[in-house]
């Protein structure tokens, strides 16, 4: 695992390199996802926390956590973690697309509305984070 | 543009974590995420504070590129999640189980600090 715990020049800027980019695509798609669910409610006077839960972010995490647990438990499972697929696929791309200060700013604007609505979102968030840990792992199972 | 700055913002946000990540396991060889904790905790704590201060600004496209872009990239769900699912299935349980419950914790208690210091 530690290996190659330091890089030489070129190949720190490589890693760099592929961090920027895996985090750029990353980062667009998740925009692009969450705007999708942006239209304003036609009823907005009658917003109640229920209306708030982020939905898109809370999909695009669970399946972000399925995937990079899959990932990392098959095809770059004896990558080391400076590995440049493992750094543009984990820590660029679903490091972007996944957020996890995104969802505390959701939960702060529920937490106005429902101080119970946002507990709840938030174990909601936790346990969906660990079943999608739990079902990346199950295809290795023997 | 506002999309593009979002996403320039979230490499460079990609690109610190991953700095942060680099430099923990050059000096600390671990196959522990101590800097994946670490930086969702800073962009945690960031994005309370910009929250805080953007949030209902008129400055939308500011409070797109620091909260979507820039936190969004520190900041992973997907490591948080998986790296202890794997972790537990190495039979480390307790280590597993510690990461899940107080890496919320501590990223929450950052978010509020965020928004404190912004207050």
């Amino acid at each position: 695992m530690s290996a190659n715990a330091t890089l030489k020049p070129r190949e720190f800027v490589m890693a760099l390199s592929s961090a920027a980019l895996g985090g750029f695509v990353g980062t667009l798609l998740r925009d692009l996802l969450i705007k999708l669910d942006d239209f304003p409610s036609a009823t907005s006077s009658l917003v109640t926390w229920t209306h708030e839960i982020p939905w898109p972010l809370l999909i695009i995490n669970f399946v972000g956590v399925f995937l990079a647990t899959r990932l990392l438990r098959g095809p770059l499972r004896h990558r080391d973690p400076n590995n440049l697929s493992r750094v543009l696929v984990i820590t660029g791309f679903f490091g972007g697309v996944t957020s996890y200060s995104g969802l505390f700013v959701d939960l702060a604007q529920i937490w106005h509305l429902s101080v119970g609505g946002s507990i709840l979102v938030a174990l909601g968030a936790i346990v969906s984070g660990v079943a999608g840990g739990w079902l990346g792992l199950l295809e290795w199972r023997r | 543009m506002t999309l593009l700055l979002v996403s320039l913002f979230g490499a460079v946000g990609c690109v610190v974590r991953y700095l942060f990540e680099y430099a923990v396991r050059r000096h600390h060889p671990t196959q522990r995420p101590w800097a994946t904790v670490a930086a969702n905790a800073l962009g945690s704590g960031i994005a309370g504070y910009a929250a805080y201060r953007l949030i209902g600004s008129a400055d939308a496209q500011l409070r797109d590129v620091v909260l979507t872009g820039f936190c969004g990239g520190l900041t992973t769900f997907s490591s948080a999640f998986a790296i202890p699912a794997i972790i537990q299935r190495e039979h480390h349980w307790g280590y597993s189980l510690t990461l899940i419950v107080t890496t919320p914790l501590l990223c929450a208690g950052f978010f509020v600090l965020g928004m404190s210091l912004a207050h």
